[in-house]
């Protein structure tokens, strides 16, 4: 039994994550996603602790869709350590914000985010956007099988 | 037995009004820095919602639109109509917030390639319309260049938008010497004009002369004046205009 997503969709915006998964399951992607609200989640969910304890780290999802301003941990703070830990060091992270902050964007390239989208405030732009990740990520991008 | 019981007060207060001043200018760059700071994080905090409403509106129509009849359609298009504008008011005040906050690198810039160079750009946006441009020379100037060439950029796109309706549309561009021999630079333009009781608010952010849609685009916001003075004002420069209801408009512009 595998019950490892394809997506991990890290997002504390309700409206937000509602409007991403409804974006997803249009294109069929939405059985493959778990969704945690803040950065701590997160990381449990990631490192296998806390409420994740149970969980086998060697399945990772194949994409980590990450909001940057979270409660508890700051989604910059998960990108340094989702790269700082060797099991996850490889995890392919796309940041999905509403910040074009410039030092947003050089802090996430700085710790080697895969891709950075700032999310459009146009639904069907949004949709778009969220399908065109969906099936990059989850069905084009190959990544190393040994980390 | 000198001068000096004199002088010594005189300079106590020189120094006690240069440490004011100093202060002022050390309090009045904290409140600018916050000021833009603020608008960077109000802007972005109000996306989210806006997103949602739009969002939510669409999915109402995708979902339920047998449910709705045309009124209800049309009440729901009007609601994602003004979301996404509200979201262009988003961007141009960013634009405007970045603009105060971004580093200046000043270099000698050719005016008059440039206001040629943009003056092209711009036109063959509008391949309809009939232009005629009068460049008169132009010397060379310092600034920083992007920023110059976002001043030009819309001046002269104002200038081509409010000939709309006239053929052919004049654009002239040159330069005059004010008093004490200040280069002023100017754009006059054969459009509609307006009125000089106007003329105070018109570098105003948001401040729109012309009814909604009839310019659009983000000048059509009422931002690209507001751009102009910001950039004029960052470089020491003023900026003022003149007008006449039917008889055209013209800018100016300094830059130190």
């Amino acid at each position: 039994m595998n019950h490892t997503p394809q997506i991990l969709l890290v997002e504390d915006n309700p409206n937000d994550a509602e409007l991403t998964i409804r974006a997803l399951k249009k294109n069929n992607f939405s059985q493959a996603l778990t969704h945690v609200k803040d950065g701590q989640e997160a990381l449990d969910f990631l490192f296998g602790v806390g409420a994740y304890a149970e969980r086998d780290i060697k399945e990772q999802p194949k994409v980590v869709l990450l909001d940057l301003k979270l409660p508890k941990v700051h989604g910059i703070e998960v990108l340094r350590q989702i790269r700082a830990n060797p099991d996850t060091k490889l995890l392919p992270v796309v940041v999905l914000t509403s910040s074009r902050e410039d030092s947003d964007l050089v802090n996430a390239y700085n710790l080697g985010v895969n891709s950075y989208i700032v999310k459009p405030v146009d639904y069907e732009k949004f949709t778009e956007a969220v399908t065109q990740l969906g099936i990059y990520w989850t069905l084009l991008n190959e990544i190393p099988l040994e980390k | 037995m000198s001068d000096e019981p004199d002088l010594q007060p005189e300079s106590d207060a020189l120094k006690r009004a240069e440490e004011n001043v100093r202060q002022l200018v050390l309090e009045l760059a904290a409140v600018n820095e916050e000021l833009d700071s603020f608008s960077y994080a109000v802007s972005h905090d109000l996306r989210a919602p806006l997103r949602a409403v739009d969002g939510f509106a669409r999915i109402l129509v995708e979902d339920h639109a047998a449910q709705l009849d045309d009124e209800g359609r049309r009440l729901l298009s009007v609601i994602q109509r003004e979301a996404l504008r509200t979201d262009q008011l988003i961007s141009g005040l960013l634009i405007f917030s970045r603009l105060g906050r971004q580093k200046m690198v000043l270099e000698p810039i050719d005016m008059h390639a440039l206001v040629q160079s943009v003056f092209d750009g711009l036109a063959a946006r509008s391949p309809e319309r009939k232009l005629h441009l009068d460049l008169r020379p132009l010397p060379p100037a310092m600034g920083d260049l992007a920023m110059i060439r976002q001043v030009w950029w819309n001046l002269i796109d104002n200038a081509i938008k409010f000939t709309q309706g006239r053929d052919p549309g004049e654009i002239e561009i040159g330069t005059q010497t004010g008093e004490g021999g200040e280069l002023i630079y100017y754009i006059k333009d054969n459009g509609e004009g307006f009125d000089m009781r106007l003329a105070g608010k018109i570098f105003t952010i948001f401040q729109r002369f012309h009814g909604e849609g009839q310019f659009p685009g983000i000048a059509g916001l009422g931002l690209g004046l507001a751009l102009v003075r910001r950039i004029v004002h960052r470089h020491g420069g003023r900026t003022w205009a003149e007008s006449e209801v039917d008889h055209g408009a013209t800018f100016f512009f300094t830059l130190p």
